[in-house]
This record gives structure tokens, C-alpha cells and sequence, in this order.
């Protein structure tokens, strides 16, 4: 340790342009890993949730990018009548959230309200931490059973109530909270599989037949836009088609389990393919540049490893020396990732947004803290090249009485 | 005589380390071109091309550290040139001369690949500016080498 | 006298790109402990060669060498770097200096090395030395700081610091005036006097070496 701390304080410390060199070489390295790690591993949870659905005779809604809605001739009235059909001939999963409203809580955050029918709710087997499951048969009218997320747990316990003003009711009602979801549970966006919304500070509301038929039609066709037909055919998909069509004006695809994995493969696949080799590009151009300053380091620093060589250090010192000094480089970027990461985190309870406040040890959730050991691990990669260049160099030039002259 | 402090295997290395700055501002600045549908990757890229402008100044450290490396390492050749009758000013001089000369050229270059990919000359010219300083800065480290 | 070192070369070769040079070709070398030897010959025979072997330095040469009894060419390099903290001390031109250190710890490097070796060193040892030599004044400064004499002092307390048995001294003197010539000659032969220390210096300087018990002269290899 002492001659580590004299080498690195005498030697290296007294070449600090070097060093810095090398701490933002490894810092563009570590961030472009920590991105592409995080981009990976954000769509790869994506597609795990969406395996639940993704199943035979599933067929997933989508509006057809080139169908115009236009909320002048779309009545309740039509809306009204796609959901007899659907309640009368399919089973499907309703989902529909992103609608705010202010319940009072001790972290001040808006709440987000999210809306879902017991098919959906079976399909993504959410994950509680408190109480009971939900319960889909209430009467309308009472108090609502619903979950909540942790961050409104401590203001409302299981079996508290809570009052709002119900936006897609249009009226004043009772909620009472039956259960309280897992820290950090999210649901990803089906065409954004990246994309996510954390329910830490949601209210999710069972949906029976009696609430859709109470709701306003922002909830009707917001959930139209998502909505998951179980155990059908193409052919009765053709026609619910055509029912939609006939009583919105709105063309709808309906993309079945094949279609859906084909445009993972192609569109998913593809582009992270373009993300890990982009990265892998980046990193290799990364190294070579860092190896190139270290050569140049060597360069300079060569008569005081000759000096130390020929009064008793050893090659094998010297090599934990040059790991010890990486790793202390390392380990500075680490330290940078996390607290900007953590900062980033801890940024969204500033700014009070609460579909993205998550919790987490030191702030970071899971994903982060997988993203950082990617990156520890392409760290000890490019440190074992670089260092390895390091001692290649050093031997290279043999140390020797001509090297002082 | 030859009164440059480059040999050219410095002039190979300053020429790579302005080719690489200035191809990252273009492949940038090629990439915001793209229209991509992949909201992924957009998301992906997006990650860089909002820090694009720090991105590239930090990679111009590079040249930083070979104008450091460059001039540690021809100590013994200022302080021997000046020992036979050279001046700290004019080998500074030709030392800025030598750096704009391979600037301008690798920048000249950077400028064709603009007029061809059609984008506008002013994109890359920042990058001028901050190597002219870092050029201006090393070479008053010129002159601690006076005395060897 | 005890034989402290025993060096047979068949040869030393250099190679390069061109064309491969080789020296030292069939050289013996046998030093008596406390003897006084001093190595001479034109530029490029083998002299800084010879001491590159001889300081455990380099081992890429065809022969034997057998130094304190012990046969090195098979010794791991950590053994080797824990001979030449131990048992070597090198005396070099005043170059070999590291410029970012003060002159204090130029020479108290070899105490960094020396933790797991067999030599107990005392605070009073580096004293001693400071003030046998006569550098305290400069302690503090950087080699940069310092004029030529006082940085060949520098080198010679370092490369005497830990006691060693031998002292190899590469043209010591080659850039300074005579009277720090004198002053690190005598300072080199004091250490053999006082501490029967075997001296081998590559010299120029036909008036330093025919100060030396033995002078040997190397000839380029035909």
C-alpha cells in the first residue's frame, strides 16, 4: 500500500493531464455501456410484461396510424354500443391510465389514475405488498375497492379511505384502499417497450361493466386504444372491426400473438442489434484511444519506472500498482454514474413526477444497479487491455542503465 | 534546415486526433439527420445528441494530451536547438505554424465531407476555435523548456 | 578472499530491424568481495552492457552468472528486484534523478522497497549518510533546483542508502568538474574502505580507473 500510494502520488499524480485523460476516456466508455445497458434492460422488461398477453387467440388493439378521430362525431352513444358488443361476445383486458387528479399525501405528489378490468388484472398477476387482491364485484355506487401504490401507503394504509373528485365519473366518490402494490411496479408502453410508468403514486380502480357504463367517453376510447381480446379468431376480430368502424368512424388493427412477435423480432430485435453493436464500436474506438494514453503515459513516466525497477521494485508490483490505479480511475467514474444517476432519480420527486418517482437502494432501482455492474464489467475488460498495453510497453523498452543517460 | 518540432509520426498523430473530433461532431450532426422510426432508438440516441456539444469537447482532450505529451517529450530538442542558436520565440512560432497548418488541412477536409452531406460549413467551425486555443495555450509551455 | 561474483557470457546480442550486434562474447568475470574494479573501453564495447548484467538488470544473455554464491539466471524478477534493494547499489550520472521528487525522497527510495527485506534500516542510517555526504541543504529541493555536483551526491546517497554489498557506478563522474570528480571518488572508495564494499566502475576516465585494484579492458568482439 505504501508504495502504491508513493507511486501513484509521485508518479502519476505529478502527470495529472494524463490522468484526467484517462478518467474521461472511461467516463464516455461507462456512460455509453450504462445507456445501452439501461436501453436493453428497460425493453427487455418491456417484453416480459407483454408476455403475459402475448399469447394464442390474444389479439392486442391499435388505432391505425392513417384513422383521424374526430371527437365531434364520435358520441357516448357509439362508444357505448362497441362495449355491449365486446362485453356481449369477447373477453378482453381494459386498461387505461395516465387521468391526474390531487389526493393529499405526505411526498405532495399529483396522483395518476389508473383503470383496469379483471381480465387485464389477472393477465399482469400484479404484485402486493399489503392486503388483499382486487375485487371486481362491487357495488357501483359504494366505496370502490382499489390498489394503491407505496408512496401513497404511508397516507393511506389498507382499509383507509380516500375522496376524490372522479374525473371520468364526473362526480365526488369513496375509494377504499384494499391493497397496496409492490415498490416500483410499472407498466410499459405496448409500442414503447422502454417506456414506462411506475405506480408508486397511482390509484388503480377495478373496472367492471356498471363503471364503463357510468364512465365518460375519454375513458371509453382510451381504453378502445389498448384493449386486449382474449380467446378469439381472426374472423370475429374482422368483425368487431367493423362494429368499431361503424359507430366511431375509427379503423382498428387488431395484431394476433404471430404478428406481434414478428414485429418484435423486426423492430425490436433489430434496433437493439444497432444498440449493441453502436456501443461495442464505441467502446472498441474508446479503448484504442485510451490505450494510446497510456502508451504516451509510459512514454513520459518511463525513467521513473526505470529508477524504481533498478532500486528494488518489481515487475509484478508494478503490475498491481497499474490495476490499482485503474481501479481507482474506475472507480471515480462509478462513483460519477451513480450519484448522477441517483440525482436524475431523485429528480423526478422534485420535479413531483409521479409516474416516474420510483424507490430504490441509494435511489437507484434495479435496472440501474444491473446497468452498473454492466459496467464494472466492461471497466474490468478495457482495464485488463489497458493495463495489459501498459506492462507491454514498460517491458518493451527494457529497463537498462541507457534509458538514465 | 528543418526547424519543425514534428516529425511525421506527430503530425500522423495530431492529423487522427483532429480527424477523430471532427468526424464525431459530423456523425452527430449526420444522425440528427436520420428520420428514424425506431422510437427506441431514437430514445437511445437521444441520450448523446442532447449532449453533443460536451460530448465532443470532452473528446478533445485528446489533443490536449498530445500537445502535453508532444512538447514534454521534445524538451531535450528546444532546450539543443536553443543551445546552437535558435530562439524560444521562433520555435514557438513555427511550433503554432506546424499545429494551425495540420488544423486547417484536417478541417478543410472536415468541410468537403460537409458541402457533401449538405450540411451547413459553421457546424464544425467551433471545433477551430477551441483547438486554436489549446494550440495558443501549449505553446507558451514552449518556453519552460528553455533550460533543460 | 570470498569470490562474491562469478560471471561467465558466451555472448550478449543485440538485434535489431537490420542487422544484430553481438558482445561480450566468451567474457569472464570473477570479483573478489571488497575489491576495487574498474571497466574500460571505447563506446558501444559492452561496458554499460556488462553492468546491465552484472546490476541484475538484464538477463537476455547466453552464460551463467553466480553472484553471493546464488546462480541468478533462473530467479523470478521479484527475487531479482529484492537483490538489487539488498545487495546492489547503483551509482549513476546525475541524470537519474526523478525531477517531480524532492532529493529526500530520490534517495530514501530504496527504503520503500525494502519493507520485506532482511535489512533493518534506522533513521540515524540516513543521516549518517546525508551528513557523510554533505547534502542536507538540498534535502528539500527538486533535482531541477540543484547544480550538477549536488545531484551526482544525490544519486551517490541513494545508491548507498541500504549498505549494499556492491556498488556499480556508470561514468559517475562524466559531467562534473573536477572537484566533484573527486568528491564522489572518494566518497565511492570511503564505502569500500569503511565497509569493504566491491566497487565496479565503467569509466572514461584512465586516471579514475588506474585508481581501482583491477582494470579491465573491453574490446569490441571480432
Amino acid at each position: 500500500m505504501k508504495i502504491f500510494k508513493f507511486i501513484v502520488s509521485k508518479i502519476f499524480l505529478r502527470k495529472t493531464i494524463l490522468g484526467i485523460g484517462m478518467i474521461l476516456l472511461l467516463c464516455m466508455a461507462n456512460y455509453i455501456t450504462f445507456t445501452a445497458a439501461r436501453s436493453i434492460l428497460s425493453t427487455f422488461q418491456g417484453y416480459q410484461e407483454t408476455k403475459y398477453i402475448n399469447q394464442e387467440g390474444v389479439y392486442i388493439a391499435n388505432l391505425d396510424p392513417d384513422s383521424h378521430m374526430d371527437m365531434n362525431i364520435i358520441g357516448e352513444n357509439g362508444s357505448q354500443a362497441v362495449y355491449d358488443y365486446l362485453n356481449n361476445n369477447f373477453n378482453y383486458a381494459f386498461y387505461t391510465d395516465g387521468f391526474i387528479v390531487s389526493v393529499p399525501n405526505i411526498d405532495d405528489m399529483e396522483i395518476s389514475l389508473g383503470y383496469m378490468n379483471e381480465e387485464y388484472y389477472k393477465l399482469n398477476q400484479f404484485e402486493l405488498s399489503q392486503g388483499t387482491d382486487l375485487d371486481f364485484d362491487y357495488q357501483f355506487g359504494e366505496e370502490i375497492p382499489v390498489l394503491i401504490g407505496k408512496g401513497l401507503s404511508k397516507t393511506y394504509p389498507v382499509g383507509s379511505t380516500i375522496k376524490i373528485e372522479e374525473s371520468v365519473l364526473g362526480r365526488s366518490i369513496t375509494l377504499k384502499v384494499q391493497g397496496v402494490l409492490k415498490q416500483n411496479v410499472y407498466h410499459a408502453n405496448y409500442y414503447a417497450l422502454n417506456s414506462k410508468t411506475y405506480y408508486n403514486f397511482s390509484i388503480l380502480f377495478p373496472v367492471n361493466e356498471a363503471f364503463i357504463n357510468h364512465a365518460n367517453i375519454d375513458l371509453q376510447l382510451n381504453g378502445l386504444m389498448d384493449v386486449i381480446i382474449l380467446q378469439t379468431s381472426k374472423e370475429e376480430i374482422a368483425d368487431l372491426s367493423e362494429v368499431i368502424k361503424d359507430n366511431l368512424g375509427l379503423t382498428f388493427n387488431f395484431f394476433s400473438q404471430k404478428e406481434n412477435y414478428d414485429y418484435f423480432n423486426e423492430y425490436y430485435l433489430h434496433t437493439l442489434k444497432i444498440i449493441s453493436i453502436t456501443t461495442f464500436i464505441l467502446l472498441i474506438v474508446i479503448t484504442c484511444l485510451s490505450i494510446w494514453n497510456v502508451l504516451v503515459s509510459v512514454r513520459l513516466m518511463l525513467k521513473d519506472f526505470t529508477i524504481n525497477l533498478l532500486v528494488g521494485l518489481s515487475y509484478s508490483k508494478l503490475k498491481k500498482i497499474f490495476y490499482g490505479y485503474f481501479g481507482i480511475l474506475s472507480f471515480i467514474n462509478l462513483t460519477v454514474i451513480f450519484i448522477v444517476t441517483a440525482f436524475n432519480r431523485y429528480g423526478c420527486w422534485l420535479r413531483k413526477d409521479a409516474t416516474f418517482a420510483t424507490y430504490g437502494l441509494f435511489g437507484l432501482i434495479g435496472m440501474d444497479w444491473l446497468a452498473l455492474l454492466l459496467v464494472v464489467a466492461s471497466d474490468i475488460i478495457i482495464g485488463v487491455i489497458v493495463v495489459e498495453s501498459m506492462l507491454w510497453k514498460t517491458k518493451k523498452i527494457p529497463i537498462s542503465l541507457g534509458v538514465l543517460q | 534546415m528543418k526547424k519543425s518540432l514534428f516529425r511525421p509520426t506527430d503530425m500522423l498523430e495530431l492529423s487522427i486526433a483532429y480527424i477523430f473530433c471532427f468526424f464525431l461532431n459530423l456523425l452527430f450532426d449526420y444522425v440528427k439527420t436520420l428520420d428514424l422510426d425506431s422510437y427506441l432508438l431514437k430514445a437511445f440516441l437521444k441520450n448523446f445528441i442532447e449532449y453533443q456539444s460536451l460530448i465532443v469537447l470532452l473528446f478533445t482532450f485528446i489533443v490536449i494530451i498530445f500537445h502535453y505529451q508532444m512538447l514534454h517529450r521534445k524538451n531535450a530538442e528546444i532546450f539543443c536547438r536553443i543551445l546552437v542558436g535558435d530562439t524560444v520565440f521562433n520555435i514557438t512560432i513555427w511550433y503554432i505554424l506546424d499545429c494551425l497548418t495540420i488544423l486547417v488541412f484536417v478541417y478543410l477536409l472536415s468541410a468537403l465531407a460537409n458541402v457533401y452531406l449538405n450540411f451547413n460549413l459553421a457546424t464544425n467551425f467551433y471545433l477551430v476555435l477551441i483547438f486554436i486555443t489549446y494550440i495558443l495555450i501549449s505553446a507558451r509551455q514552449v518556453r519552460k523548456y528553455e533550460n533543460f | 578472499m570470498t569470490k562474491i561474483i562469478d560471471l561467465s557470457v558466451k555472448e550478449k546480442i543485440y538485434k535489431s530491424k537490420k542487422s544484430q550486434i553481438s558482445i561480450l562474447n566468451d567474457f569472464r568475470l570473477e570479483v573478489a568481495a571488497g575489491e576495487k574494479i574498474a571497466i574500460v573501453g571505447e563506446s558501444g564495447v559492452g561496458k554499460s552492457s556488462l553492468l546491465n548484467i552484472i546490476g541484475l538488470i538484464d538477463r537476455n544473455y547466453n552464460g551463467e552468472y553466480t553472484l553471493l554464491g546464488s546462480l541468478t539466471n533462473n530467479l523470478h524478477t521479484s527475487e531479482l528486484a529484492q537483490w538489487r534493494n539488498q545487495t546492489i547499489g547503483f551509482v549513476l550520472q546525475e541524470s537519474a534523478l526523478i525531477n517531480s521528487m524532492t532529493v529526500e525522497d530520490n534517495i530514501k527510495l530504496p527504503l520503500l522497497y525494502a519493507g520485506s527485506g532482511k535489512k533493518e534500516f534506522k533513521p540515524e542510517d540516513f543521516e549518517s549518510v546525508i551528513n557523510a555526504i554533505g547534502i542536507k541543504p538540498i534535502l528539500k529541493k527538486k533535482p531541477l533546483e540543484c547544480s550538477g555536483g549536488e545531484k551526482a551526491r544525490a544519486v551517490f546517497a541513494r545508491g548507498i542508502i541500504m549498505k549494499p554489498q556492491i556498488i556499480l557506478a556508470d561514468e559517475p563522474t562524466a559531467s562534473l568538474d573536477m572537484e566533484n570528480r573527486e568528491r564522489i571518488v572518494t566518497l565511492l572508495f570511503k564505502m569500500n574502505k569503511e565497509f569493504n564494499t566491491t566497487i565496479i566502475t565503467v569509466t572514461h576516465d584512465l586516471e579514475i580507473a588506474n585508481r581501482h585494484d583491477r582494470v579491465i579492458h573491453l574490446e569490441r568482439s571480432k
